[in-house]
């Protein structure tokens, strides 16, 4: 279902989730977004619980770093001690930490389930309809989508090219020294690619017209409206029910204090 | 040139910048409305240079010195942009990758007429009439093109092409990594239905199967001038070791008619296939006829020569046994593979695009790690169908990698290129050079060769066919993936076909090419030769 919203009040509002979870530093906020976010690729777009949680696990790592951060090493969290007046869960280092290791995941979830349920084509289609993006950025938007599994390729050639001349196969993962040594190939290919690409949309009339046509666009449909209306109340129900103001002040007060 | 010529170069002559001599030219031709014309040379003679001079792609967007006029539909090329020019010229490029940019099959083929402005319906309409011209499933149409193989891409870049509706359509090497049933539907598609005003230029090395629909062919030399022109047939006959001599490309009809000439018979009409051929020796007197089909058989067996041949020693080379192989990122698509390769042996590897060739041959090299089964022998060395991803090194000569790295340039027709960067070359040059860098190397047991003769000229098949019998006489091991089943008979004793999943056949080449029903399904055309002797059975 969600896979059929028009991408950009998605979009909108997957961002102003995400800027609601950087603000609020509250961690009921942050796991009441996270169960929000998985709950919503479970059940209304069909995705597998394991893999919402296989989603999880690189954000968690991440978050993780600043869950250990806050707690050794005290000083250099004065900023997130301060937010974390209070510790539900013990320590103020450790509440701290954890808020910061949850906001990590909630951020991760709520760009997962953007990412996961928007076609990157319609997304640009729709940019381009709706707010005016240029066509030469769109479509390389598009290219840039088609490069990017294309790299991955070139880079297993390159390193095949290389294992031939070494005569000895390649390592099953590339060591620090042939990764380094594989970037500029690599940089050299994608320009080439982007050149190769440019001229060929070039002849075929890209920028030719000043008024372009849009094809296949999505339009904007009731079930958007309905969709943006529930998640926006969903939002505001969610900022409601945490001290949002005290939040906000005490941002103010840090800031002031640094 | 003429006032009636839809498009014409009037003595051009191109120089890329850094580069002391002219890339093509001076060249002086023409394309009338309604007429099909062929451009033929060898491998950097600037075929796709002049191409780039048409709509201004060179030099508004590639910078290079542009001598000479260029015009299209009366007007300068330079009076517009490429861009501009989009809705009078429709390009097909080589490789689709270059042209694909990443949307759906829908929106790719959609894609210029979007440029252009035209109403939604309209674009509706043509697009699924493109797609349906070149039978591209409806049920298909939103699939992503970065999903699709080789052939299904190259299809829908001929939509493409096609919906656009443009009086000049400009194709470039269109069939070079086709399989050859694709490639077959691609050129019938491109020139079956003649439209009074739509002219149509094709670049090509090979124009196998469409000659027939050609109306004039021009052949540029390796000095990038024009060495002749005319109808195909009258042109062949006349040209033919002219065209010989440069590299180019003749078809085997052809080779067969001056096979002929040389033996006193001379055909009432120069043939360009071979059912046209031997129509004409049918016709001819019992005592003609006889010397005309001795003639012809000896012809065919010395096209067969190698495939007669086997140099296979008993020494086992590499192995494979109940493999199942899946690309870098993709599922499986080549199961229980049981595979062994003895030394000395050159074994072709057919099958139809997508069908798992190029694993099979990484598989076999030992660069792919199996999903099931197992592999044993020493790990081998492959060229890669994309020749630019051989490269490693800043310049030609540093690529060889050898004391006698300018003896191996002149050796494969790069003499006088050394110092250049790799990917400054014409494609057929690179892929020369790709070719040198991994098979100049001492010691292979075992070289996976992937499509060799994609964008190769004449002289550069020759070439790389001495280099493959002399690697072979030496024992080496090689696997020839191929979709020229011409080269693979002129190389090949054995050959293992793979298609629906797995290997359909392996065995002597000659047997498995005669059988139509395996042809079939492999995606495969009998080739010129088999033709030629089915005929001589009859």
């Amino acid at each position: 279902m969600l896979s059929r919203l028009h991408p950009l009040p998605k979009l909108v509002l997957c961002c102003l989730w995400l800027v609601a979870a950087m603000l609020i530093f509250d961690a009921e906020f942050q796991l009441a977004t996270i169960i929000l976010a998985a709950a919503a690729l479970v059940l209304l777009d069909g995705r597998s619980p394991l893999l919402v949680v296989a989603l999880m696990v690189p954000f968690a790592l991440f978050g993780f770093g600043f869950l250990t951060t806050s707690i050794l090493f005290r000083q250099e969290s004065d900023f997130a001690l301060h937010m974390a007046e209070r510790a539900p869960f013990g320590g103020a280092a450790f509440s701290a930490g954890l808020v910061l290791f949850l906001r990590a995941i909630a951020c991760g979830m709520v760009s997962a389930l953007f990412v996961l349920t928007t076609d990157p084509g319609a997304l640009v289609k729709a940019m381009m309809v709706s707010w005016h993006l240029p066509p030469r950025i769109g479509y390389s938007l598009f290219s840039a989508l088609h490069l990017t599994r294309d790299l991955a390729s070139e880079a297993h050639e390159m390193r095949l090219a290389r294992a031939i001349r070494r005569g000895r196969p390649p390592r099953r993962i590339p060591g620090p020294l042939e990764t380094v040594s594989l970037v500029v190939p690599l940089l050299a290919f994608a320009i080439r690619r982007a050149s190769r690409l440019a001229i060929a949309m070039e002849a075929r009339g890209l920028g030719a017209a000043r008024r372009r046509t849009v094809t296949g666009a999505p339009e904007m449909q009731w079930r958007d409206l309905l969709f943006t209306a529930a998640a926006a109340t969903v939002l505001a129900a969610a900022i409601y029910g945490v001290p949002f103001s005290n939040t906000l002040s005490k941002i103010v007060s840090t800031c002031l204090k640094w | 040139m003429t006032t009636q010529s839809i498009a014409s170069w009037q003595d051009v002559a191109v120089r890329y910048p850094y580069h002391r001599e002219a890339a093509v030219g001076p060249v002086s031709m023409a394309i009338r409305p309604g007429e099909r014309l062929s451009l033929l040379g060898p491998s950097g003679s600037g075929k796709s240079t002049l191409l780039q001079t048409l709509t201004g792609i060179i030099p508004q967007s590639i910078d290079a010195d542009v001598v000479g006029a260029v015009s299209l539909f009366g007007q300068g090329a330079g009076a517009r942009t490429p861009a501009q020019w989009a809705s009078h010229v429709a390009q097909l490029f080589q490789n689709p990758e270059q042209m694909l940019c990443g949307m759906t099959v829908a929106d790719e083929v959609a894609f210029a007429l979007e440029n252009q402005g035209l109403a939604a319906t309209e674009i509706g309409c043509r697009v699924a009439a493109a797609l349906d011209r070149v039978g591209f499933p409806p049920d298909q149409r939103n699939r992503r093109t970065m999903t699709l193989s080789g052939g299904e891409k190259q299809l829908v870049a001929l939509a493409a092409m096609l919906a656009q509706h443009a009086p000049l359509l400009v194709v470039d090497e269109p069939t070079a990594h086709l399989a050859p049933a694709v490639a077959s539907r691609l050129r019938g598609l491109l020139l079956a239905s003649r439209q009074a005003s739509r002219g149509v230029l094709i670049v090509d090395h090979r124009h196998d199967g469409m000659l027939e629909m050609i109306d004039r062919v021009i052949a540029i030399g390796a000095d990038g001038t024009v060495i002749g022109s005319g109808a195909p047939r009258e042109f062949f006959r006349r040209c033919h070791a002219r065209l010989a001599s440069n590299g180019i490309w003749v078809p085997l009809a052809v080779a067969l008619d001056a096979a002929l000439i040389d033996a006193g018979l001379i055909l009432d009409q120069a043939p360009l296939t071979i059912s046209e051929a031997m129509a004409a020796i049918a016709a001819l007197d019992d005592r003609r006829r006889t010397i005309a089909h001795d003639v012809a058989g000896s012809f065919a067996a010395r096209q067969l020569a190698a495939a007669h041949r086997s140099r296979a020693e008993a020494e086992i080379v590499v192995a494979l046994s109940g493999v199942d192989c899946a690309p870098l990122f993709g599922p499986v698509i080549l199961r229980d593979v049981a595979l062994v390769l003895n030394r000395g042996e050159t074994v072709a590897i057919l099958g139809r695009n997508g069908a798992g060739k190029t694993t099979l041959g990484a598989a076999l090299a030992g660069l792919l790690r199996l999903r099931l089964g197992r592999r044993s022998g020493p790990m081998g060395s492959i060229c890669f169908q994309n020749p630019e991803s051989q490269f490693v090194a800043g310049s030609v000569r540093e690529e060889l990698a050898t004391p006698v790295a300018d003896h191996n340039l002149a050796e494969w027709g790069l003499a006088g290129l050394g110092d250049r960067h790799p990917l400054e070359l014409s494609q057929g040059q690179k892929r020369r050079l790709a070719l040198a860098s991994v098979m100049g190397g001492k010691n292979l047991p075992l070289l996976v060769l992937d499509e060799p003769t994609a964008g190769l000229d004449a002289a550069g098949r020759l070439l790389l066919r001495r280099r493959v019998e002399g690697l072979a006489e030496q024992g080496s091991t090689i696997a020839l993936i191929t979709h020229d089943l011409d080269f693979a008979l002129a190389t090949c004793h054995r050959a293992v076909i793979v298609g629906e999943g797995r290997v359909l056949a392996d065995g002597p080449i000659v047997p498995l090419v005669h059988d139509q029903k395996l042809l079939a399904r492999a995606g495969l055309d009998e080739p010129p030769v088999i033709t030629l002797l089915r005929a001589l059975q009859c």
